[in-house]
């Protein structure tokens, strides 16, 4: 999943980079109110954590504009301002979610979460496809009740491709939700990711859970 | 003194009209006594006269007609009238019988003047007397005895008689006043309260009105109208004291915000920085970067709430200032040292141009935080490669010191809030957190404490310099 993050005090900037990057989200970061709103209106994020006291553009302006572009991503804002009147602008002017500073990490995190649930109409937060069972707030993956280790990456994309279950995601998509803007990787690496994660999920005795729609993309789920 | 303004007056009110009323229940008294006296002693002078008219002198006899002798006025045992008649040569010629044996006392005045007395007969009644001197008309005694006519005698005459009745109507009229009198006074008491609570009804609904107001909502004042002109001023200086309240209560409303702001942004750094590292087992450079990182935090926030602290004590006359020999051009350099290294990173240059042996007469302790802030922010906010410089020149009574930097890029409506609390011009130019925009703010305050003054503009588009005005 990707998230972009327009904050500007660096060391809250860097934390939750890192944070989040390490709970799975491709993680894109800005501290300019500008930057940040040409970052939102040129890819398609999952979840927007915005600062309002930002230079160049303040938050609630940077999320109105956005707003009026059309951009209907979720946004989460984050901010020391904590007066009712401050949670109603910041909602009346299209926020999704609201976090006064300072927030516990853990909390922060199951917001974003439950916001990326919102983006694909999951309420549940388990999914279950055949025998492969994702739990999206713990983040473990069961294949018949046994639990699979997987990487960050891979757990990210079963995620992605699970809350998409049934539908054929492309390539860009996942590279769009996975990726984050600098990142060096080759498109082919989908594609790697896309074998690990068979090779974890997949038994020969079963028909494959993963299935290829030549050049279209992948789709989870077992053959209808 | 009692405080209470409805006892206050009452009391005025009511002493008041004790005072009056027994001016005027004396003056009536008094007036009607002398006019009962006067009424009663001209009725016992015309039965003095009628007497006096009734005595004939036949040669040298003196006689009073049988007949008034016999009226019943002298004659009846109750409240008689008493008179009793003296030859020149103080023989009794005549008494009432209502005097039986007793004697009147003898006074008179002048011949045919008469003089009043009071007068008891028995203990216990009163009554008032007059007495005069007269020559009695002589008898006509034509053809019977042709004698030379004897020479008038002068007789004295002392008429008396008891004064119950008049005592009795004054002693009346004493009453009356006195009834009246406490009567008045009581209901003028009972109105004067009546009239006085009404009166002062205004303050009581001011009172009420202001106990309303509560102290979470300044934004109450009292109404105006329809009120009294004498109580209208109160309210309106209390209505313009409550806006003078409010605004300095929004004032410190907006700083202790502006201080929650400031100092939750890095708290929330902090422990962001800490929640993340502890999420899993790390390799030992990122914990010591996490800690390092934290650090950097806790040093910001206690350089910030030591400015704060600062700043509270100033505006609240709790720092005493002493006065000592400053050095200047020490000084500038000793406060420069910290921001040198951040400085010549940037590539900006620092010229102390402060003439050596230029003293000023200050507090040492105040003065170099102002000196440290205002070289931490030119430091922070010149151009990559600028320079800052510090001069001063000194005139009669003062010492004018400028602190200049290149690289302002502040438009004329943002270098005039400067010394705000917690302004930034920009805070894309520095981290938040780390420079909070207290620094020109406690300049400020601690050079007017010191007595001085400042003053801030941009020359040329690019130089940014604050002056500081301070008394030698």
């Amino acid at each position: 999943m990707r998230v972009l993050l327009v904050e500007d005090y660096r060391p809250l900037q860097e934390s939750l980079t890192k944070g989040l990057r390490e709970a799975g989200f491709a993680v894109d970061t800005t501290g300019d109110g500008k930057e940040g709103l040409w970052y939102a209106t040129s890819n398609d994020y999952d979840v927007i954590i915005l600062d309002l006291m930002l230079p160049g553009m303040d938050g609630l302006n940077l999320l109105s504009t956005m707003r009026a572009k059309g951009r209907q991503n979720h946004v989460l804002i984050l901010t020391a301002k904590d007066t009712v009147q401050d949670r109603i602008n910041g909602l009346n002017l299209g926020a999704d979610d609201y976090l006064v500073k300072p927030f516990a990490f853990e909390e922060l995190l199951a917001r974003v979460r439950a916001l990326l649930r919102r983006s694909y109409r999951e309420k549940n937060p388990q999914i279950k496809i055949g025998d492969l069972q994702i739990d999206l707030t713990t983040q473990r993956v069961w294949l018949d009740q046994q639990e699979l280790q997987l990487t960050s990456r891979e757990y990210a994309l079963l995620e992605y491709l699970g809350i998409r279950a049934g539908q054929t995601v492309s390539r860009t998509d996942i590279w769009e939700h996975l990726y984050e803007f600098d990142s060096s990787a080759s498109s082919n690496v989908v594609d790697v990711y896309i074998g690990y994660l068979r090779r974890k999920i997949e038994r020969p005795d079963k028909p494959p859970l993963i299935r290829t729609v030549r050049g279209r993309g992948y789709i989870l789920g077992a053959q209808p | 003194m009692t405080h209470s303004l409805r006892t206050r007056l009452l009391v005025g009110i009511v002493s008041g009209m004790i005072l009056l009323l027994t001016v005027f229940s004396i003056l009536i008294y008094t007036l009607t006594h002398r006019a009962l006296v006067n009424q009663f002693d001209a009725s016992l002078l015309s039965t003095a006269r009628m007497l006096a008219a009734s005595v004939e002198q036949d040669n040298e006899e003196v006689d009073l007609e049988s007949s008034v002798q016999e009226m019943p006025e002298f004659q009846k045992a109750e409240h008689p009238t008493y008179y009793q008649l003296w030859n020149d040569d103080s023989t009794v010629v005549a008494r009432s019988p209502s005097l039986g044996t007793n004697d009147l006392p003898r006074f008179e005045g002048s011949l045919n003047i008469p003089v009043f007395q009071a007068f008891n007969m028995n203990p216990g009644r009163p009554g008032r007397a007059v007495g005069f001197k007269f020559k009695p008309r002589m008898a006509d005694n034509e053809g019977t005895n042709r004698q030379p006519p004897a020479k008038a005698r002068e007789l004295t005459l002392v008429v008396a008689r008891d004064a119950d009745d008049l005592q009795d109507n004054l002693e009346f009229l004493r009453w009356l006043l006195l009834i009246a009198s406490s009567g008045t006074i009581t209901l003028s008491f009972l109105v004067a309260a009546f009239v006085v609570r009404q009166g002062l009804s205004p303050l009581n609904s001011l009172a009420t009105e202001i106990a309303a107001i509560k102290e979470n909502n300044l934004t109450a004042r009292v109404a105006t109208e329809p009120m009294p002109t004498e109580i209208l001023p109160i309210k309106e200086r209390l209505n313009d004291l409550l806006s003078r309240l409010e605004a300095s209560f929004n004032r410190e409303r907006r700083f202790t915000s502006d201080v929650a702001h400031e100092l939750r942004t890095p708290l929330a750094g902090m422990r962001s920085t800490i929640e993340v590292t502890l999420t899993q087992i790390r390799k030992l450079g990122e914990y010591q970067t996490a800690l390092s990182d934290c650090l950097a935090i806790a040093v910001s926030m206690q350089t910030m709430v030591n400015n704060l602290l600062t700043l509270a004590r100033i505006d609240s006359n709790q720092l005493t200032f002493r006065k000592d020999k400053i050095q200047l051009a020490e000084l500038v350099n000793s406060c420069w040292r910290p921001f040198s290294h951040k400085a010549n990173a940037r590539n900006i240059t620092f010229e102390n141009r402060l003439p050596a042996g230029l003293c000023l007469n200050s507090d040492p302790d105040s003065f170099s935080i102002a000196l440290s802030n205002l070289l931490d922010n030119a430091a922070e906010y010149t151009n990559q490669g600028g320079q800052i410089w510090i001069e001063a020149h000194q005139t009669n009574d003062h010492i004018e010191i400028a602190v200049a930097n290149t690289g302002c890029e502040l438009t004329d409506d943002q270098v005039s809030h400067v010394f705000d609390c917690f302004w930034r011009g920009d805070s894309s130019r520095t981290d938040t957190g780390t420079h909070c925009g207290l620094g020109l703010a406690l300049v400020q305050r601690i050079v007017q404490a010191l007595g001085g003054s400042t003053t801030v503009e941009v020359q040329h588009g690019r130089i940014f310099t604050i002056r500081l005005v301070m008394p030698i």
